[in-house]
């Protein structure tokens, strides 16, 4: 492409190329041809950068930039030395854990189970499961008063019998690893469910006419090839969990407020909800969950690029 | 040995059932009882709060808003990703460099971290923007576009749109003629799927609404909470406004999975797409 400047240079008429005769039109020619190239994906590229990288980026300056202006590392040093900046992050990550490997470990039996059923009660537990995974927020934290809240369904139920039960206060890590789970196992069998099928029932006839036991089949054949799989959906769930807003703030928020619970996503909401706390600490643990979601993709990635062998 | 096998798993279904049954039972028994505070079930039944909670003006605006805002980013989405998919599969691949990136960062990135950026940003360059629903219409069809996204990518690579799309044009269909008459009748399934779970996510909406809005747009999470948090009195009304929600997003996940015909609804993103590239 004939870049203007050089064309304008020459003198008019004498080029047999009409493009470098005359430069609007060249310069016409190759905006049009650009935008035939981007035209219908623009809509949709602005508004990404727009809302998702143009905030970002803000993010991650405003935590590194001083109040005069020039470049700062103050906020990440105070909020990282502070008590608060760490047990947030601390307990963030404790959660996720403890959610992901509960998920992993209920929801895998519960995936393999459901993908060998036939299709309409395999359909009646999608449902189920969608509808679960659906449940969250405020309404899942209402949910969980009204069943093992002082007051709640299952309290009254256990007292009823005679039982001197006592729910886990509302705000806890229990009780958060008890609401969190609720949508999180149900996510984990619908991402998983569809790879369960690329275990196939002759290998378990072959396995066991070469009389290896049920176990064996496990540990040499079916958790090898399902490993990936599983390990991106508990990644998946370990990253959601510790993003989560809604339920968190609804069921946390009290709890947080008098400092008996501190997770990254409370002291960031509360922080802009009611103005106690400083932005600028707020940003840093902003760009702390940006990191801990930039690692988890790239290891999802590599991941997901084993799991697909199976598909090849 | 085989007979513990199957009481071990009948135990175990049942007690996910239960599991995924208690919390909804309650809500459902809290919004028809009298009083509740000492057996396993109410200690009387009456309809007095669903009629009075269903003729609230406020419930109402509430559910109205996050309905017509669901469906107002459901369009914007489709209008925008559709013809976004259908170009980079027919005319300019790199364009998918840049979806693909900017669909992983709702993916992975908190709605709190994009609120707060979006809240940063706007605060200084569009701040009459700030406490309109349009922020909220532009925030909400920007974290739930991948959904729609991957959907509607697989849906294209199952058609076989780039084969379609040369006898479209070998019979002289302009872009938006194809865009009309081939595009969109093939990819049916895939625009429901990801439809419905944009319209979800939107409906279920919380950080965005709460922290660049607030109280100016309250919608459905934002009253609910208003009403865990305010007294206990309160809970009643809750219950009602949560069954209602519940019952809007049950039909969706039913549908989802009715058009899926028995498979999941969800799938790890990715897995899909490359299936669906490979046989195409």
């Amino acid at each position: 492409m004939a870049s203007p400047t050089r064309a304008s240079a020459e003198p008019r008429g004498t080029a047999g190329n009409a493009d470098t005769a005359n430069p609007a039109r060249a310069t016409l020619r190759w905006v049009g041809n650009g935008l035939a190239l981007w035209l219908p994906a623009l809509p949709l590229l602005l508004l990404a950068i727009a809302l998702l990288v143009a905030p970002t980026i803000e993010l991650i300056l405003s935590s590194v930039r001083g109040e005069a202006g020039g470049w700062t590392i103050q906020y990440w040093r105070d909020t990282l030395a502070s008590n608060g900046g760490r047990q947030a992050i601390s307990t963030s990550l404790r959660l996720a854990l403890i959610c992901a490997t509960l998920s992993l470990l209920i929801g895998g039996p519960l995936a393999w189970l459901i993908s060998r059923m036939l299709t309409l009660r395999r359909s009646v537990w999608l449902a189920l499961l969608n509808v679960a995974a659906n449940f969250g927020g405020v309404g899942l934290a209402f949910g969980y008063v009204a069943a093992l809240g002082t007051y709640g369904m299952l309290t009254l139920a256990l007292r009823d019998i005679g039982l001197g039960f006592d729910p886990p206060p509302i705000g806890s890590l229990t009780s958060l690893v008890l609401a969190y789970e609720y949508t999180n196992v149900p996510l984990f069998v619908l991402l998983t469910l569809p790879a369960m099928g690329i275990l196939r029932t002759e290998w378990m006839e072959a396995a066991a006419t070469s009389s290896a036991t049920r176990a064996q089949f496990w540990r040499f054949v079916g958790l090898p090839m399902l490993a990936p799989f599983l390990a991106a959906g508990w990644l998946l769930i370990f990253t959601w969990s510790i993003g989560i807003y809604g339920l968190a703030y609804a069921m946390g928020a009290g709890a947080a407020t008098i400092g008996r619970l501190r997770l990254i996503t409370l002291q960031i909401g509360l922080t802009l909800n009611t103005g106690v706390g400083r932005e600028e600490r707020a940003a840093v643990l902003a760009v702390v969950l940006l990191l801990f979601a930039t690692v988890s993709l790239v290891a999802y990635r590599i991941i997901l690029h084993r799991a697909l062998r199976w598909f090849g | 040995m085989v007979r513990v096998g199957w009481v071990g798993r009948i135990a175990f279904f049942a007690a996910i059932v239960a599991y995924i049954a208690l919390p909804m039972t309650a809500v459902v028994l809290y919004s028809l009882s009298t009083r509740w505070t000492s057996n396993l079930l109410p200690d009387g039944y009456t309809l007095r709060h669903w009629r009075e909670g269903l003729t609230e003006t406020r419930l109402q605006q509430a559910v109205l808003r996050t309905t017509w805002m669901a469906a107002a980013t459901l369009v914007l989405d489709v209008a925008i990703v559709v013809p976004a998919v259908y170009w980079q599969r027919v005319r300019n691949p790199r364009i998918r460099i840049l979806t693909e990136l900017s669909a992983a960062i709702p993916f992975v990135l908190p709605f709190v971290v994009i609120a707060f950026g979006i809240l940063r940003l706007a605060g200084r360059y569009t701040p009459e923007l700030l406490g309109t629903p349009w922020i909220i219409l532009l925030g909400h069809a920007a974290i739930a576009f991948p959904f729609l996204y991957w959907a509607i990518d697989g849906a294209m690579a199952a058609a076989g749109i780039s084969r379609l799309n040369e006898a479209a044009q070998t019979c002289g269909a302009t872009p938006v003629q194809i865009l009309r008459h081939v595009v969109f009748p093939n990819i049916g399934a895939g625009l429901a799927t990801g439809g419905m779970l944009v319209f979800a996510t939107s409906f279920g909406e919380f950080a965005l609404v709460q922290i660049l809005v607030g109280a100016r747009f309250e919608n459905v999470s934002l009253y609910s909470l208003n009403l865990l948090t305010e007294t206990s009195s309160q809970y009643e009304k809750l219950a009602v406004l949560t069954v209602v929600v519940f019952v809007i997003l049950f039909a969706i996940s039913v549908a989802v999975v009715a058009l899926n015909r028995g498979q999941a609804g969800r799938f790890l993103p990715g897995v899909r797409a490359a299936e669906g590239g490979r046989s195409e």
